[in-house]
């Protein structure tokens, strides 16, 4: 039998290890208020949900089904969670599809650190350029990078197919790579 | 522009020793794909494109503050506690002192359960190199190890201090003063303690290599017997023999780690000794008299045919690769 620490860890929680749901709950909680924030750009609507959400998961414990990856099951819950809220907020609107509830998902050019693949590049041309993704799009970009889900986390979270993520990250850094030549042939032309 | 279903760019992705390349991380790795791009100019954009999606983009985590967090959580925990309560009606005030014993030996179980799995969950941990490949590894404990191709080494998770090498490595142990804590190195024909140093082990071909560099090491043999080893000895074992002697200066044993193989006057012989086990060939040689001609200098052991093409170069021999053999010939000078 081979029990990964994972599938330990969520087992002690079923069992109702307070430790272990404080535990998760640190180690979750931030990254989930990060990206609540970006979906519903509300905190205090992203924080209610939050508390809610743990709680939900406290209690039900026991009826959660087979949790496989901690990780992917908190964030489409969580995910699923304020897509809930934001519906009820706006009972007077009727999206047909999840994600047409969420905000713009906008990037801020503080938000981006200083890295060596775009060199030639400001920080808000990068900004800029993931901005004008679609919100489907940056969401596949944020989960990527910015919580550092690998691939079929990210196909599990949103409900969209493996390739689909990997479309959307090509033509994401496509348009990236693209702006970042043209920019350092410009800078070159200027010296 | 974009491309439905693009399986390149997913192999690109998927693979690790391509990660490898974008984040420079392994230089045979790096050789590889470097040389890979130059004979494919067709594919340097999708290349480049999977290199920015394994590099991305770096974002500075804007995260809520760890109070803030553990306020929250003490209103989640109030809240599970009041309802908790509302569920186990309490009748008497004094059953408090009982409830939390209740509470504590629960905590009590619920950590030995903890124990238990992780004594049951026992990670083994192991790292294989294949040929010509070497791994740089941090365990856990804070030692550095250099694994040398067509090599093994593995461990227990919590027990870094007890590793089994298969193969050859080099070891630079983390010394914990505090309780002396010993490190140990299993191989088929002895156990090597000590307590902070550094040090190579080659145990291939039935018998085990140990050269201590720095500090001071001892060998418990599968005979039963022990041997302290002082820096600079060679001390070579296996199940019928013992030599324990100054390090030959002729070889620079350790210089593998750099990616080189330096020799000072070494039989050709010896040379080959050391390309047969970092590439898995045997070599034949067609003359006899070849196998003492004398190498000196250093030697990259990275990619075979450039290790390959040194020796060549530096002794005057053709060696032709055939299936997992090397034959070696003097070169016709016509």
């Amino acid at each position: 039998m081979n029990i990964s620490p994972e599938k330990s860890t969520w087992f002690l929680f079923v069992q109702g290890d307070l430790n272990v749901f404080s535990s998760l709950f640190k180690g979750y909680y931030p990254i989930l208020h990060n990206y609540g924030l970006k979906i519903s750009e509300n905190v205090s609507l992203t924080e209610d949900c939050l508390q809610d959400f743990f709680l939900y998961l406290y209690e039900n414990r026991e009826n959660l089904g087979e949790v496989n990856n901690v990780k992917s099951y908190l964030f489409v819950s969580f995910r699923r969670a304020i897509f809930k809220k934001l519906k009820k907020e706006r009972i007077f609107t009727d999206f047909e599809e999840d994600f047409e509830f969420s905000k713009n998902f906008e990037f801020s050019p503080e938000e981006i650190a200083i890295q060596k693949e775009f060199t030639s590049l400001q920080k808000s041309t990068i900004a800029f350029i993931l901005n004008d993704l679609s919100v489907r799009e940056k969401e596949v970009v944020y989960l990527k990078y910015y919580s550092n889900l690998k691939t079929n986390e990210i196909s599990d979270v949103m409900g969209i197919s493996y390739q689909s993520v990997l479309n959307t990250l090509q033509k994401a850094f496509v348009k990236l790579r693209s702006t970042a030549e043209k920019e350092l042939i410009l800078a070159v032309l200027k010296g | 522009m974009e491309e439905i279903n693009n399986p390149f760019l997913e192999k690109l992705l998927n693979d690790s020793s391509f990660r490898n390349w974008a984040n420079n991380n392994n230089k045979n790795d790096v050789e590889f794909w470097n040389s890979w791009i130059e004979n494919n100019p067709d594919k340097l954009d999708i290349v480049f494109t999977a290199k920015s999606i394994v590099i991305g983009i770096s974002f500075n985590q804007k995260l809520v503050d760890k109070n803030y967090v553990n306020d929250k959580l003490n209103v989640v925990l109030n809240e599970i506690q009041q309802k908790n309560n509302r569920k186990l009606a309490t009748p008497k005030k004094k059953s408090d002192i009982k409830a939390y014993s209740i509470v504590a030996f629960l905590t009590l179980a619920l950590l030995a359960i903890i124990f238990v799995f992780n004594a049951l969950n026992s990670n083994h941990i192991n790292y294989k190199t294949g040929f010509g490949e070497t791994l740089n590894l941090k365990l856990s404990d804070g030692t550095l190890v250099v694994l040398n191709g067509n090599s093994e080494i593995s461990y227990e998770k919590d027990n870094p201090r007890d590793v089994t090498l298969k193969g050859e490595a080099y070891f630079k142990v983390k010394p914990i003063y505090s309780t002396h804590a010993k490190f140990w190195v299993n191989t088929s024909d002895l156990k090597v303690e000590v307590h902070g140093t550094q040090f190579n082990v080659n145990s291939r071909k039935n018998k085990t290599d140990v050269i201590l560099d720095e500090g001071s090491i001892k060998l418990l043999l599968k005979n039963g017997e022990n041997k302290q080893m002082m820096p600079g000895e060679f001390v070579s074992y296996s199940d019928e023999k013992i030599t324990h002697q100054k390090i030959n200066k002729a070889i620079k044993y350790s210089s593998w780690r750099d990616g080189t193989y330096i020799f000072n006057n070494t039989p050709l012989v010896e040379v080959m000794k050391y390309v047969e086990d970092t590439y898995g060939f045997s070599s034949e040689f067609k003359d006899p008299k070849i196998k003492e001609l004398i190498i000196s200098g250093g030697i990259p052991n990275e990619n075979l045919n450039i290790c390959l093409s040194a020796i060549q170069k530096s002794s005057g021999i053709d060696i032709i690769i055939e299936e997992d053999k090397l034959l070696i010939s003097l070169t016709n000078n016509h």
